[in-house]
């Protein structure tokens, strides 16, 4: 027990800390600037200095380790004195841009000189001029407004990880800047600009277009983007979102957001926002009444449900959109139209491989908390760079290199660069032969416990020795000796897989092996997830095989109880998966959907295929925000509200529940309200007048979700497994898909980029991301440049057995000379326009990992 | 007193290893090696061998604190950054004898239990990084450093750090984050270097001249070696005389020498029989004295007693016709254009001082100006987060308080009022 | 980009350290010799070396006085001006320079032949005035003896 005495005041403290720290615990103020409680401590501002008995100096709290008997005084004439100084000498070069700084009104600076400050300053010299920097596209910098506090610099590199920007020169001529001098270049997370206490680096979304006392309301709400579902604060003004800022202490993000969470909100005020719905006359799309189409719709689908029956109809649901409205949309296609063809794009990675670990680890295998990342001491990262899909859980890796941990990837990861992983680079479609000989090896260093039988039987099957990895796939031998030492010395291991590798040839025994190295690890695996509720869409059962909660629909006993809370008789029969609904709208087997939420013809491979089978059926309504790809081959197009125009909730990958709060009123309905309303049409009632009804509806009937309401997931009891039942039973029998593919000397192929600024379509809405990230580019690699004489900027023409684009090109210095990378978020421009695809026969995940392409220069 | 730290220098070649062993080098680093590190420093604290970069904090107190230390490898490094102005006093060992450098580093590193060594040398010295090279391929070919020197199964590798422009870097945190590969500003403290230093590893920061008196104290003892000086501060201190003396230069002369014996017995009076105006004994950090305060020892104890500092012992002597306004002037460019920018007041403060200083040096001085800079200087004492704040600070409040009428003439006239 | 001997020789230094991020400073010197001057290109060049991110380099170097940010003449003119040289005429030999060569601290002179930095006392003050050009030392300088000195210098 240590004990101080603060201002005449005992306080005893059970373990060391700063003084600064030991005087908040009692609501003791020290005013501060340079601390900041995330990041390593400075010592700079000297605001906080205060008096200690028996020291000669005085000594800044914020670096002062507590000692038992301390006697600290921090409100003396004398230190009233110095914090004076202090502020004066901030304020002599500081201009006088109070009326101007958008900062005004949240300024620490101003409040601390209010507070602490002198009434007037004696500085009659030259103030430093630095003009406005303008050069950024989203972050103004300010830098004559810098106090040199660094929380900036030491945010960007102490815990981004991204070292953008730095302290150039020094004294008084310090200023911070990116490398450019101008354009930041950086991840554009804006955690500086959450940090900066004064307006020298601030975001230009919101410059000079409202005062922080003008916004009345501000809403805690969870990120539209990517599975993390960081929680995020809007803050409104005439329903208007102004800002998202984050929330430091939240559960997930503490604090921390990445550039689409942060500056990818403009889309929901874009004024390509669908307003009224649409319908199709004479070949066109013209605007109607809500009456006329959902009139429409119902009649439709019935009429289809009649000529052909309800198999003839399938749906496709959206991790885009909340548990509410994907509960009520699956609810539908069961009991209105009465079929289970249901599905959503998790069918494309996320589902088949959360599934395959699931049956071998038991449900709930992937719910492991972000954070946990950063205190494992060894990470394995293969099939994406977590950093651009799920940046925060991207962070937790980084720290996990600075704590000292190890970071292993197999393939080179941009973000993770600079951390200096271990890194293993198989040669193109060798990856398998890699990672069995881990398997193998790592077997004979830890040996079998018998824990999983299923497993180590599969386990035990494998055995390829590292002369046939270095034979197959160029890892030496001596390379791979080290990589299996840091696996078997890992005491908290964690696996973290990307979708690269699920959309591979053989994707499913890839995951097997990857499994088998995580149990031989003792470790535990993360899946990363690029929509915010992929895990919820499945939860909620918008899957053809599973009913809410993961029961099957093939089993009469969970067909009969779910159709008696929802009062109808549901089919027995498994319905379509994603790609299948695809072909059979080819074939003609499929005759009407209905889609909500979600953009298929560019979403998912093979965007021709995808468009043309569309265009087969009789019908097609598209539900949705934005007048995408696929809503111009509708016959109906419904407008919905977008996420911050709504209540719900959204699952993240740790499987958390969260709270999606309405943060803009906008006239229109929720996209579970136009299903309720398509139904009742049908002859089917669904009364709910929140979307707090359709939750606890489906809590009564999803045994995972038992019983949990909105009350407990604001309390935050809203971890897995909530009040609910999580299958335990293990697959006996698992089954793997070993197709494999084999490299052509010389062939160019396909790689699909997952962009930090972009997340599907969404993103191209947002005017920032846009402005950082404005159009699709073909990366190709300086080497196979050369050999086609392209320079940066030139236009190509990529071709593939599917499709071709027209594209403009970026070298990559490091870039790989047998493939081509391309993102598919820009509409019509999309890797997936290219891709054709096999389906892996267990994950029914499409294999993209083949795709051969051609690359002609476009002359001009 | 024999002199010590630079004997032999006018050898012109005495910074090579065979004109050093001629004149008896490489003596005492045998007996070193054979006593027990321990015993070492035990012989450093009977020297009473205190730090002669400015602070003269007691060398084996230091050492041992780091040698407590359970974790190794442990460095020791050599501050070889000599920056504060009106300083050279080791620029002669460094470049003349090289060797008794290397040779105090493996005795020292030897007690400290210190593997690796460092020889940070300020940038401006570029002369002394190629001879200091050359002496060390010279001692590594001598089986005098690297493994197993001298059969004596010690290890003690050494080389040359350069710096690249940067005062702040003498300190010693700054240093070691210098050394690191980063800016040179000043680390919290705690933890100190002894515990955690550079590369997180117990760390040693000892100034050239400091490790160029073991070679001696080894070879005479501590005992013997305290008999010089005096007994609060023994031993043999280079003093570095610049200014308006008619032979500046540097004297190796018994710590707690005079100032008023240094200027004018040894130096030789003020240069071309000029009155004396003001002196700082120390180097710009230190208190300016006027002609009445110079009677006083150099060392650590009597002069501050006497209102100043022996800092470096570099003697910077003005006569009566220099300006103090635009020598003080000059020193806060100084301090201005070093300040590293870490903390407030320093960042601020000496830009404002100078820029006061200036105004008042081109007749653009207002009055309140002085009451404005004792104001901001005090805002600046002891609330620095490193003592180059305090040095610039207290050059101001030192000039104004031995010479304010000077100041206030010069603001009055317009101009200066000594050489108009 | 790095000549192949410039990387050895980075990579030479880099083995007395225990890790790739002591060897910064030196090799910023290397650098610097190589390039000229540390411009966009040489910082890019040293990060990539020593895997340490370009803007870290860039807030690294520009902290110290010795690093180039700008082209340099032929020839370096580092001249003291500190207290005790500016006691002993270091002004005025600043003044000379002006004059003679047209150059001003923190230039280039008008024949290209010199750059002058004004340095914070470079340990010569017994003999001040004084000043480094390229890496020799000059000392006891009066106007005409300098003069002299920065002939010899092409």
């Amino acid at each position: 027990m240590i004990t101080v005495k603060i201002n005449d005041r005992e306080i005893k403290l059970e373990k060391p800390m700063t003084v600064l720290d030991a005087a908040r615990s009692v609501g003791i103020k020290i005013p501060t600037l340079c601390y900041h409680e995330q990041l390593e401590r400075y010592g700079g501002c000297r605001l906080c200095l205060v008096e200690v008995e028996k020291m000669p100096r005085l000594q800044t709290a914020c670096t002062l380790i507590v000692a038992d008997g301390m006697v600290v005084r921090t409100e003396t004439e004398q230190i009233a004195d110095v914090r004076r100084g202090i502020l004066e000498f901030l304020l002599i070069n500081h201009p006088l841009d109070c009326p101007y700084c958008d900062k005004a009104g949240e300024c620490e600076l101003q409040d601390l000189v209010e507070k602490y400050g002198p009434g007037k300053g004696r500085f009659t010299e030259k103030k430093r001029k630095v003009p406005e920097s303008l050069q950024d596209p989203v972050i103004v910098r300010n830098m004559e407004r810098c106090i040199m506090c660094t929380r900036c610099v030491r945010m960007c590199e102490g815990l981004q990880g991204a070292s953008a920007i730095a302290v150039i020169n020094r004294g008084g001529h310090s200023h911070i800047e990116p490398f450019s001098g101008g354009r930041f270049d950086c991840e554009y997370c804006g955690n500086c600009v959450s940090v900066c206490p004064v307006g020298a680096i601030m975001s230009r979304l919101h410059r000079h277009s409202y005062r922080p006392w003008q916004v009345k309301e501000q809403y805690e709400t969870v990120c539209p983007y990517c599975g993390v579902g960081c929680t995020v604060i809007t803050q409104v003004r005439d329903d208007v979102i102004k800002r998202v800022i984050p929330k430091l202490g939240s559960a997930v993000n503490n604090g921390m957001l990445c550039s689409r969470g942060r500056f990818g909100y403009e889309f929901v005020g874009s004024k390509d926002r669908l307003t009224m719905p649409l319908i199709r006359k004479d070949g066109t799309l013209a605007e109607a009444t809500w009456e006329e189409a959902i009139t429409l719709v119902a009649k439709k689908l019935s009429d289809v449900k009649s000529a052909y029956g309800s198999d003839s109809i399938a749906g496709m649901a959206s991790p885009r959109c909340t548990n509410e409205d994907n509960y009520l949309f699956q609810k539908f296609l069961r009991v209105a139209v009465g079929t289970n063809n249901v599905d959503t794009t998790a069918r494309a990675g996320f589902a088949g491989a959360q599934s395959f670990l699931e049956n071998i680890f038991g449900q709930g295998a992937t719910a492991n908390i972000i954070s946990g990342l950063a205190n494992s001491d060894t990470v394995m990262v293969i099939g994406g760079d977590p950093t651009t899909v799920n940046p925060i859980l991207g962070l937790q890796i980084r720290a996990c290199a600075r704590r000292g941990g190890q970071v292993m990837t197999v393939g080179e990861f941009e973000g993770l660069r600079i951390f200096s992983p271990t890194t293993l680079q198989p040669r193109q479609f060798t990856e398998t032969t890699l990672l069995e000989g881990i398997v193998t090896a790592l077997r004979e260093k830890k040996g079998l416990s018998g824990a999983n039988t299923p497993l180590e039987a599969k386990i035990k099957s494998i055995n390829v020795t590292a002369s046939d990895v270095a034979a197959k796939s160029g890892v030496t031998e001596k390379q791979l000796a080290a990589y299996v030492d840091i696996l078997t010395a890992a005491a908290t291991f964690s696996m973290v897989i990307g979708k690269e590798i699920v959309q591979s040839t053989g994707g499913s025994y890839k995951l097997l092996l990857l499994a088998a190295i995580t149990y031989l690890a003792n470790g535990r695996v993360y899946l990363l997830s690029e929509k915010a509720n992929e895990q919820g869409a499945l939860d909620m059962g918008c899957a053809p095989d599973m009913l809410p909660g993961y029961r099957p629909v093939a089993y009469p006993e969970f067909t009969k109880r779910y159709g008696a809370v929802w009062h109808a008789e549901l089919s027995e029969k498994p319905g379509l998966h994603l790609f299948d609904m695809i072909e059979a709208a080819e074939k003609g087997t499929l005759r009407a959907m209905y889609v909500m939420g979600e953009n298929p013809v560019c979403n998912i491979p093979n965007s021709g295929r995808v468009e043309k089978a569309f265009r087969n059926l009789d019908f097609l309504v598209v539900q949705d925000i934005f007048l995408t790809e696929t809503a111009k081959l509708a016959d109906v197009v419904l407008p919905a509200l977008s996420w911050a125009e709504k209540d719900g909730t959204f699952t993240n990958m740790e499987r958390r529940v969260q709270r999606v709060k309405k943060s803009v009123q906008r006239e229109g309905m929720e996209d579970w309200k136009i299903v309720a309303e398509i139904a009742k049409n049908m002859g089917y009632r669904m009364d709910y007048t929140r979307a707090e009804e359709v939750f606890h509806e489906m809590a009564k009937v999803s045994p995972l979700y038992r019983d949990l309401t909105y009350e407990d997931i604001e309390k935050g009891e809203n971890i897995y497994p909530y009040k609910g039942e999580p299958l335990r039973d293990v697959k006996e029998d698992i089954q793997v898909d070993t197709s494999a593919v084999s490299a052509s000397a010389g062939k160019l192929y396909l790689k699909v980029e997952r962009p930090l600024f972009h997340s599907g379509t969404m993103s191209t809405h947002a005017a920032s991301l846009t402005n950082i990230y404005p159009h699709a580019v073909a990366r190709i690699g300086a080497g196979r440049a050369k050999m086609l004489s392209l320079t940066e900027g030139d236009v190509v023409n990529i071709r593939s057995k599917s499709g071709s684009l027209a594209l403009f090109i970026a070298i990559e210095k490091a870039g790989d000379d047998s493939s081509v990378t391309i993102s598919n978020n820009f509409e019509s421009k999309g890797a997936f326009r290219l891709a054709d695809y096999t389906l892996d026969q267990v994950t029914k995940a499409p294999c993209i990992d083949a795709v051969e392409i051609s690359i002609e220069k476009v002359t001009a | 007193m024999e002199t010590i730290l630079l004997k032999n220098i006018q050898n012109p070649n005495s910074a090579d290893i065979t004109e050093y062993k001629k004149a008896g080098g490489y003596a005492s680093i045998r007996k070193a090696l054979g006593m027990e590190p321990q015993q070492v420093i035990d012989e450093v604290k009977k020297a009473g061998l205190r730090g002669r970069g400015g602070a003269g904090f007691p060398v084996a107190m230091k050492w041992t604190f780091a040698s407590a230390d359970p974790k190794f490898p442990k460095y020791l490094l050599c501050n070889a950054d000599e920056g504060e102005p009106g300083t050279f006093k080791d620029r002669p060992i460094l470049e003349k004898n090289p060797h008794l450098l290397i040779e105090g580093m493996v005795i020292s590193g030897h007690a400290l239990k210190a593997e690796y060594g460092y020889i940070y040398l300020r940038g401006e010295y570029p002369a002394a990084k190629h001879i200091l090279n050359a002496a060390i391929k010279q001692a590594y070919d001598n089986n005098l450093l690297g493994e197993n020197i001298l059969g004596k199964g010690i290890t003690f590798h050494l080389s040359v750090h350069q710096g690249a422009g940067a005062y702040i870097c003498g300190e010693e945190t700054a240093l070691i984050e210098s050394l690191e590969g980063d800016k040179g500003q000043p680390r919290i403290k705690p933890p100190f270097p002894v515990n955690v230093g550079v590369f997180s590893k117990p760390t040693v920061v000892n100034n050239v001249e400091t490790l160029s008196n073991l070679p001696y104290i080894i070879a005479v003892g501590g005992e013997a070696y305290a008999k010089i000086g005096t007994p609060d501060c023994p031993g043999p201190k280079i003093f570095c005389v610049s200014g308006h003396v008619e032979k500046p230069g540097v004297y190796e002369l018994p710590m707690g020498t005079r100032l008023k014996d240094i200027i004018y017995t040894h130096c030789g009076g003020i240069k071309g029989g000029k009155k004396l105006k003001a002196v700082i004994p120390g180097g710009i950090s230190t208190p300016v004295l006027p002609p009445d305060k110079i009677d006083c020892a150099m060392d650590f104890v009597n002069m501050p007693k006497n209102g100043s500092m022996l800092g470096s012992g570099a003697v910077i002597v003005m006569d009566e016709s220099v300006c103090l306004v635009k020598v003080c002037h000059r020193a806060l460019k100084f301090f201005e254009h070093e300040s590293c920018g870490k903390c407030s007041p320093c960042r601020e403060g000496t830009g404002w001082l100078r820029a006061i200083l200036g105004r008042i040096e081109n007749g653009e001085g207002m009055e309140g100006d002085i009451d404005t800079m004792l104001a901001v200087s005090a805002n600046m004492l002891g609330k620095t987060f490193c003592p180059l704040g305090d040095g610039a600070a207290s050059v101001v409040q030192n000039f104004i308080k031995h010479f304010r009428p000077e100041f206030e003439e010069h603001i009055r006239a317009k101009k200066c009022v000594v050489n108009g | 980009m790095f000549s192949s001997a410039a990387i050895q020789e980075i990579e030479e230094i880099r083995t007395k350290y225990p890790n790739a991020r002591a060897a910064l400073l030196p090799a910023l010197y290397v650098a610097q010799r190589e390039f000229g001057w540390l411009s966009r290109k040489a910082y890019v060049a040293v990060a990539e070396q020593l895997g340490v991110p370009t803007a870290t380099v860039r807030g690294v170097a520009t902290f110290y006085a010795m690093y180039k940010q700008k082209p340099m003449g032929r020839h370096l003119i580092q001249l003291c001006t500190n207290v005790s040289c500016m006691l002993l005429g270091a002004e005025r030999l600043v003044d000379f320079l002006k004059t003679k060569y047209g150059l001003e601290p923190g230039g280039i002179s008008s024949d290209g032949r010199f750059s002058l930095v004004i340095m914070e006392c470079i340990g010569a003050c017994g003999t001040a005035p004084a000043m480094l050009v390229n890496d020799d030392f000059h000392e006891n300088l009066t106007e005409k003896n300098l003069q002299d000195i920065l002939e010899k210098y092409a």
